[in-house]
């Protein structure tokens, strides 16, 4: 996949029929719904947002799909059009788009939740550490702390460790260079990480004597 | 040779196979000296696996039932963004 490929404005475009996809839109979409789900959960973090923007995309592909040249790249694109829609639901809500400045250092950027396990140690007698911490996280917890991840950060975050798409891939679905891209991965990363600890600390699922 | 903060700043990227050839070798020259990122790395393959584990969620019944309706009627019935009832 490349980013040429995705037009996700859902506007019309130039007439390509004579290139239109084979297969119908429904069939092809289908093959998508849950992980188009579950991108929308994640990149909005509520559920109800998430089933708006999941038919609100439909609805835009459903009118570019004829302009779609390559069938095997519909999942980019299906995620794509979820993207500008999740922007322009948040534009039409009053919402700030979640924009960031790149110059600035965020103190996350430096955080290594290994390191702090090893120094806070929260169970002394245990010989996987590190693991022990992982197993105290259920799938809402997780749910919570990548929700608290900058959404600029966690949706790089969400498209390459969630959905399995190459670095490359997920910036074209984001419509970013390949670096910008790297670095929010970067500190989406860091982010969970720091997220992690602080969760697991502020509801009592590690006992620390002072907060790192 | 890189150090270890250069390590661990390439180690998601790593397991990404996001890294070129250079910086990959560069990265595994590092882990063969270093115990210590050795086990960050094994660390972060866990939490990238539980973090996709997690991240799968099944379309909820009464969605799927609105969005059949809207792939079977081509979307005609509903129009100007969302599809709520």
């Amino acid at each position: 996949m490349s980013a040429a490929v995705i037009d996700a404005t859902g506007q019309a475009g130039p007439d390509r029929t004579a290139g239109a996809p084979a297969r119908p839109f429904a069939g092809v979409a289908r093959e998508h719904l849950d992980g188009l789900y579950g991108y929308c959960v994640r990149l909005t973090s509520d559920r109800t947002e998430a089933e708006d923007l999941v038919q609100d995309t439909l609805l835009r592909a459903m009118r570019a799909y004829p302009q779609l040249r390559d069938e095997n790249s519909v999942k980019g694109w299906l995620f794509a059009i979820a993207t500008n829609g999740w922007r322009d639901l948040c534009r039409a809500r009053g919402r700030e788009v979640p924009t960031v400045s790149l110059d600035g250092s965020d103190p996350d950027d430096e955080f290594s939740l290994f390191a702090t396990l090893a120094i806070e140690d929260p169970f002394p007698y245990s010989d996987e550490l590190h693991l022990d911490f992982l197993r105290l996280f259920h799938d809402e917890d997780v749910h919570e702390v990548f929700a608290r991840i900058n959404p600029v950060f966690r949706a790089p975050l969400i498209l390459t460790t969630i959905h399995g798409f190459s670095c490359k891939e997920a910036a074209g679905i984001l419509d970013v260079p390949l670096g910008t891209l790297l670095s929010r991965l970067h500190r989406g990363r860091k982010q969970l990480e720091r997220g992690m600890w602080d969760y697991a600390v502020n509801n009592g699922l590690v006992e620390v004597g002072d907060e790192p | 040779m890189i150090d270890c903060t250069e390590a661990v700043r390439r180690m998601w990227a790593y397991l990404d196979h996001a890294l070129e050839r250079g910086p990959a070798e560069e990265f595994e020259t590092h882990l063969d000296a270093c115990q210590r990122c050795c086990g960050e790395l094994e660390f972060s393959r866990h939490l990238k696996g539980m973090a996709a584990s997690t991240g799968s969620e099944a379309l909820p019944d009464p969605l799927r039932r609105r969005i059949d309706l809207l792939l079977e009627g081509g979307g005609l019935p509903i129009e100007g963004g969302t599809a709520r009832d």
